[in-house]
């Protein structure tokens, strides 16, 4: 009989993410940032008068919900961008034993040069959106 | 409770009930370690394990010549191991969701992870993942809880204005 308390416990924890998930699914897609004042502002905006490279990602969020990619983009382009990067890292990390060319395309996409590539975006997307 | 723990030779997975090691799918010549062993031991010599190769075929080995084992000689790229996990994409949401400063500090630690891993520093790659899983789950914690503490005062405040 194998023991069952550690497989209740990733139960009880996966079913706990999903019920917060779509809670803030539900609570994103009715609720607009803009229009509600219980969604957290960016402190860095809030000090500086000036956007950090993750404002508007909630707007961008609630757009998308609503199957507006052309306001989500307006919002926060690169929240948007990333969001098949993101989805396509967490099924190569889901595959433990990758063959060779898996192996490739990982250090590709996600490899050092990969990585210093999305440094430089980020504090590029920074600076031209305060710009522009 | 038995807790077992598997290795790639760069990174260790674990830990798994009996259960869960089951679904990771090792081989016999995976190396596991629980409790009660002094080392690292192929998963296929462990009797408590047996359970898990019931429906596998035991490896057939020529014994006229028998071949050397690959494991001590073929470097890590051609075992096709990954690197330890670098915290990207945990990075990446860090930076875009919550809290740039932290984000950012994972970023250059996968960085780090990534061409120390290349560079055949194992060792180095493992900390700079430590590193970075610490930055990410410090920001992913203070993300939450700072949200929580905004939701609590607007509410509260929106209570003493109706009153």
């Amino acid at each position: 009989m194998p023991p069952l308390s550690g497989t209740i416990k990733t139960y009880i924890k996966w079913i706990g993410a999903l019920l917060l998930l779509s809670f803030l699914i539900i609570i994103y897609k009715r609720y607009s940032p803009i229009d509600s004042s219980w969604f957290p502002k960016c402190p860095f905006r809030s000090l500086t008068g000036l956007q950090c490279p993750g404002c508007g990602s909630q707007r961008a969020i609630h757009d998308l919900l609503n199957l507006d990619i052309l306001g989500a983009f307006r919002e926060n382009a690169l929240m948007v961008v990333s969001i098949p990067y993101i989805v396509t890292a967490f099924i190569f990390e889901s595959i433990h034993h990758p063959t060779s060319k898996l192996l490739k395309w990982r250090k590709a996409l996600f490899g050092v040069k990969a990585i210093y590539l999305i440094f430089v975006l980020v504090i590029g997307f920074w600076i031209l959106r305060n710009l522009l | 409770m038995q807790k077992y723990y598997y290795t790639n030779g760069v990174t260790t997975f674990g830990p798994f009930t009996l259960e869960e090691l089951i679904k990771e799918h090792i081989s016999r010549d995976t190396k596991v370690w629980f409790q009660e062993l002094s080392e690292w031991q192929p998963a296929g010599n462990v009797p408590e394990l047996s359970v898990l190769f019931k429906d596998t075929p035991p490896p057939y080995t020529y014994t006229a010549s028998p071949r050397p084992l690959a494991a001590e000689s073929v470097p890590v790229e051609q075992l096709n191991e990954a690197p330890p996990k670098s915290w990207l994409t945990e990075s990446i949401l860090v930076t875009l969701f919550c809290c740039l400063p932290f984000g950012i500090v994972g970023i250059v630690n996968a960085a780090k992870v990534e061409s120390r891993f290349y560079a055949k520093d194992y060792d180095g790659a493992f900390k700079a993942s430590e590193e970075a899983k610490k930055w990410t789950t410090l920001g992913f914690w203070v993300g939450i809880v700072v949200g929580i503490i905004y939701v609590i005062v607007v509410g509260y405040a929106t209570i003493v204005r109706n009153h």
